[in-house]
């Protein structure tokens, strides 16, 4: 692998792991307070899956880094953070929560199905592992986002206020990162523009038999993922909390 | 019984090719396919799963050995359909155990179901009896097998005391002077 493809492919593999880490943590944040029990164990279910997708992103990272996945984690700034914003925006109602975790569980669905055949052996073979994980993701949100679009007036009226909400900050899961063209030549990564499509694809037709209005005037959000909203160091400092307070504890 | 309470569903898992379902309890859910989703999320976590089944609790008709032995429980139900279905039969043998799945017979109404399971399959004594129409099962499709049962075999169940953090702890509060709420 030459060095370009080496730098880009780090810079994917961390981007990847902290878009799993940050929604994750946004996810269990419904811990013990989910509107229905069946539905508290199911969500921090998948913030479970979210958590161990990092976890493997971030060795996939520390493979070709040598850094250490709990420094990263723990010891980084947010100006660090290469996640998306979508996914560090406060958890909202439970209609919020699911539609951002739908609108990531398409894309999920969507890339890894590529990425299973990529040219990096590690992400191929990683990729068919996460994606079981991540249908049955799919399903559990579609199930209930259709649920919330054509249920009761309020349900219907919270959904598509999280969707007016929330349809910009998609176009950032679509923006490609500086160096995606030297990956997607080798064959590691698929183009970001021919995802956009596929995953819109899917979710266009979805929402639309939801019930729900995709806004059709809006202000894409397509920054580079170093910037971020005010809500990801709040999110920091309550989960860096504990390893900060002693930095050479060993746990 | 809260008014504001989801219907509720009986959830029944088979462990492995080859072997009957089993009862193994309920979920509140507002239609089917979401009472499956949530028993899978529920009851596949550390039993070994092939096969769910979820069923909505008020088309259960449910009777113990001792209920069964009374008179009167038989005539409750005119037929109002001459058409024969199919059953689903489950027994508890034990105390201890659960209900299992035992096999299907055809009727025209719960009771018929019932009283003909009770001729039949008499190869053990029964504690209690559950039959309910095969048509009102939703079950998990053999495809979503991978998807719906093997991640949780990758997420072994550990005790809270498997995390040894409390030497630690102790040790920050002592240094750091945290205030003496735990953490």
């Amino acid at each position: 692998m030459n060095s370009r493809v080496k730098k880009a492919l780090i810079q994917t593999l961390l981007a990847m792991a902290d878009d799993e880490l940050i929604l994750a943590h946004r996810d269990s944040e419904w811990t013990g307070h989910a509107p229905i029990l069946e539905e508290d164990i199911a969500f921090a279910n998948i913030a479970q899956d979210e958590m161990g997708h990092a976890i493997i992103w971030y060795s996939l990272y520390a493979d070709l880094t040598g850094e250490n996945p709990d420094s990263l984690v723990f010891f980084r700034e947010a100006a660090a953070y290469r996640n998306i914003q979508l996914v560090e925006l406060p958890k909202g109602d439970w209609a919020f929560s699911m539609l951002r975790q739908y609108l990531f569980d398409a894309a999920e669905m969507v890339r890894l199905e590529q990425l299973v055949q990529s040219q990096y052996p590690p992400l191929a073979h990683v990729a068919a592992k996460i994606r079981k994980e991540e249908m049955y993701h799919y399903r559990h949100t579609s199930t209930w986002i259709r649920r919330l679009g054509l249920g009761t007036e309020e349900s219907h009226r919270r959904t598509q206020k999280a969707l007016d909400t929330l349809w910009p900050y998609t176009f950032q899961l679509f923006t490609p990162l500086p160096n995606e063209p030297f990956l997607s030549e080798a064959g590691i990564v698929p183009e970001s523009a021919q995802l956009h499509a596929t995953w819109a694809k899917v979710v266009l037709p979805f929402l639309k038999g939801s019930g729900l209005i995709v806004p059709e005037t809006c202000t894409p959000i397509i920054v580079q993922r170093d910037q971020h909203t005010e809500h990801l160091s709040s999110l920091l400092l309550e989960m860096q909390e504990v390893a900060r307070s002693d930095p050479q504890a060993q746990w | 019984m809260s008014d504001t309470q989801w219907p509720r569903f009986e959830v029944f898992l088979q462990a492995a090719e080859g072997e009957p379902h089993q009862y193994v309890g309920s979920v509140h859910a507002p239609d089917a396919e979401m009472a499956l989703l949530n028993a899978r999320d529920v009851f596949v976590r550390r039993p070994h799963c092939v096969s769910l089944w979820v069923v909505p609790a008020d088309h259960i008709l449910a009777k113990t050995a001792q209920e069964l032995a009374e008179k009167g429980w038989e005539e409750v139900e005119t037929p109002t359909q001459t058409q024969t279905a199919s059953y689903c039969v489950f027994q508890k043998r034990e105390h201890r155990g659960t209900l299992i799945y035992v096999g299907i017979v055809n009727a025209q109404t719960p009771a018929q179901a019932l009283r003909r399971a009770v001729e039949l399959f008499t190869k053990h004594p029964s504690l209690v009896w559950w039959v309910f129409p095969v048509r009102l099962v939703t079950q998990s499709n053999i495809e979503e097998r991978e998807s719906l049962f093997e991640p949780a075999l990758d997420k072994p169940y550990k005790q809270p005391t498997y995390y040894r953090t409390s030497a630690q702890i102790h040790q920050i509060k002592l240094t750091k002077r945290l205030p003496e709420e735990s953490l």
